[in-house]
């Protein structure tokens, strides 16, 4: 049995490629993927960063190219993977280890286009729900899915991938958080109207502020926006009086020269006795004179200092990658361990009813010719079962131990040479039990 | 057996502050997070040994400096972890248990020298001051080590280099520092007047001097001006942190330094 992973992401398809790939409801495409004879279990993951197929197949080949025709001429609703681009590139294909890993590393968020970001094990877990419960999904992807859950869950107690954030906005809430103990008691004051304001009112918002006020040349536009977001709206004419109400103060607005100075955080300082204050400066050019750093109990951070602890963390989260990448590499080969043990059972089970089979045509052929009683019948019955017993158990111990390594494969090679599993004339040959079971092709 | 649960609560202090500080600088070590329960149980043990101190036919008398220093320590560490659970402020519980170690370590190789002390007759007021002054010692090393901490995370946020740890927020520091001056400079201040009300009932008199009663009274003097600065002038941040720290060290160095020295 193959395992086999297609699927495109940001990596490789734009986003104009992708939507039209995405699918709300993946159910109805899976049960049309295994349907056909050539896929055996499915899942189909789709995100607004990917979307991918992962399925098993008794045959590589056949597995392989219904899968791309699935992408090629159903899932895209007909439309032909864009012709600039060689189809093999937007499309990926992954099997057996590769696409364990790259699986692993999906649910993991080490794939993800924000390395960390949290969304993306919910999202697998929902497309193994969905493939769960229509049915698409055996014991083999079953396994393989809970196997990925373990390994993100591994990475996201093991490493620091997602404990700090790369966005300004998050960044900003974050170091607001190792100054001020709690922000729920904290006034902020927003000095721009713009995008980045905006953007920084629902980071703010998100982070549960007592209050916010908007402040802007034209009030009407701090108006506005202070209306969509629950804040108050000002003029620029009262910012000494706002400044020493504010806790946290955040200015993204287009000046010539500073607009907050340092005499100005120093009125406002001694205003609230000198409770510090956090200044946020996204303005280009700046807003607020860097001499105000010098202060005592204030801390202001512009777009570079933002930017610096942003790429710190975002260096951190590269580093956590390598533990990360460590980490699903050991549950990758805890799969295939467990994959392995799963090829040795067809020829266990092959040398059991192969001896079994010696055992009762040898008995058979002895008791015909002896004169037993029904006790003696029950003895001979005993030992020879024993002496069976005994003779298999260190060879199929070994062969269980050793399928879960690498060498794994040339004793189970071994086995069926030694002991004729594959020759069909032998005794037993066909209780050989694979109605079912995985096995190496 | 009381110096073997000494030297059991030294080591639950030695542990929890080395787990504390590498929780510290490795915030992703689990272990951190036992920091606090093993100081815990160093305190619990500490609280035993006392106990059992306490039913020996002559027990070391509290008025030694190693008996003096061991209770701090047990104080502080309570401390600690009551602040620990109004706030987040393990760190603070990291910093005190290397403390709280070498006060009880010191303690515990004391009494081994130790001659069995004859039972003394002085009334209360030597007990009492030795309670009051270190709890109130222990209070304000709480407060100075918060105001250590206070001016770490201070310097990482001004270079623009945070702290990538678990350090508390500079808010949080700084009202533990605010909390623990105002319980400690009363206790020290009752430690004081036990002090000098054990010297009147020995000599008579309130006031005879000696380098020990002249340095107090300075350290005192000091944390009144302190207290002063803070509760009423509104003193906070940087300046309360950094006086916090120093006027600890100070007050160390008073009751340690001049007390080993006498």
């Amino acid at each position: 049995m193959k395992i086999l992973l297609v699927g495109m992401n940001h990596r490789t398809a734009p986003v104009e490629v992708r939507e039209r790939f995405a699918v709300d409801d993946p159910l109805p495409w899976l049960q049309k993927l295994v349907e056909t004879p050539e896929i055996e279990e499915a899942a189909l993951l789709s995100t607004c960063n990917r979307v991918e197929v992962i399925a098993t197949a008794r045959n590589l080949d056949s597995g392989r190219h219904r899968l791309r025709a699935f992408f090629h001429r159903e899932l895209g609703h007909a439309a032909a993977l864009p012709q600039h681009r060689s189809q093999s590139a937007v499309l990926y294909e992954h099997v057996d280890t590769d696409a364990v890993r790259h699986l692993f590393r999906v649910a993991a968020s080490i794939d993800s286009l924000v390395v960390g970001e949290p969304q993306i094990l919910g999202q697998v877990k929902d497309a193994y729900r969905v493939a769960a419960e229509g049915g698409a999904c055996g014991p083999l992807l079953n396994r393989l899915f809970t196997s990925a859950f373990a390994a993100a869950k591994r990475v996201r107690n093991e490493t620091q991938i997602a404990a700090r954030p790369v966005s300004m906005a998050r960044v900003a809430v974050e170091l607001a958080g190792q100054i001020f103990e709690t922000l729920a008691d904290k006034h902020a004051l927003l000095i721009g109207a713009g995008e980045m304001i905006e953007a920084a009112l629902e980071a703010l918002r998100g982070a549960g502020l007592a209050s916010v006020a908007v402040a802007n040349r034209t009030p009407e536009r701090a108006a506005e926006l202070a209306a969509r977001h629950g804040a108050t709206a000002h003029g620029l004419a009262e910012l000494p009086a706002l400044l020493a109400a504010a806790d946290v103060v955040l200015t993204s607005i287009g000046v010539d020269r500073p607009l907050l100075d340092a005499p100005l955080f120093e009125d406002a300082l001694r205003a609230r006795r000198r409770k510090p204050i956090f200044a946020i400066d996204l303005g280009v050019p700046r807003n607020v004179d860097p001499a105000v750093n010098d202060l005592d109990d204030v801390y202001l951070y512009d777009v570079d200092d933002l930017g610096g602890v942003a790429e710190a963390n975002a260096e951190e989260r590269r580093r956590e990658t390598v533990r990360a990448e460590a980490i699903v590499q050991e549950e990758v080969e805890r799969f295939h361990g467990w994959l392995s043990a799963l090829q040795a059972v067809p020829t266990i089970r092959r040398l059991r009813a192969r001896a079994e089979a010696i055992r009762q045509a040898e008995l058979d052929k002895s008791l015909g010719r002896l004169a037993l009683g029904d006790a003696e019948r029950q003895a001979v019955e005993a030992l020879t079962r024993s002496i069976v017993n005994k003779l298999l158990h260190a060879p199929v111990s070994r062969l269980r131990e050793q399928a879960e390594r690498e060498e794994g494969l040339a004793y189970l090679e071994a086995a069926k040479v030694l002991f004729a599993l594959d020759d069909p004339s032998a005794p037993g040959a066909g209780a050989d039990g694979r109605d079912g079971e995985p096995e190496e092709s | 057996m009381a110096i073997e649960l000494h030297q059991l609560t030294a080591a639950f202090y030695l542990i929890a502050g080395l787990a504390g500080l590498a929780g510290l600088a490795m915030p992703r070590a689990r272990f951190g997070r036992a920091a606090p329960w093993l100081l815990a149980a160093g305190a619990l043990v500490h609280g035993v040994a006392f106990a059992w101190l306490h039913t020996l036919p002559h027990p070391p008398l509290l008025t030694h400096l190693p008996s003096a220093v061991s209770l701090m320590g047990w104080l502080a560490a309570i401390a600690s972890l009551v602040l620990l659970r109004r706030g987040r402020l393990a760190a603070v519980a990291a910093l005190v248990a290397p403390l709280a170690f070498l006060a009880v370590f010191f303690a515990s190789v004391s009494y081994r020298d130790l001659e069995p002390t004859p039972p003394a007759d002085a009334g209360s007021w030597p007990h009492l001051h030795v309670i009051f002054a270190s709890a109130g010692l222990a209070l304000l090393g709480v407060a100075g080590i918060a105001g250590v901490l206070f001016l770490a995370a201070d310097r990482g946020l001004k270079a623009k280099r945070p702290w990538r740890s678990r350090l508390p927020s500079l808010e949080a520091l700084d009202r533990a520092n605010s909390m623990a001056l105002a319980g400690g400079f009363p206790l020290l201040s009752c430690g004081v007047v036990a002090g000098m009300l054990w010297t009147q009932g020995e000599t008579g008199a309130l006031w005879v001097g000696g380098a020990h009663a002249i340095w107090s009274i300075v350290a005192w003097a000091i944390y009144l001006a302190l207290v002063v600065a803070r509760f009423v002038a509104g003193w906070r941040g940087r300046e309360a942190a950094a006086s916090a720290a120093l006027g600890f060290a100070f007050l160390l160095f008073v009751v340690i330094g001049v007390g080993a020295v006498a």
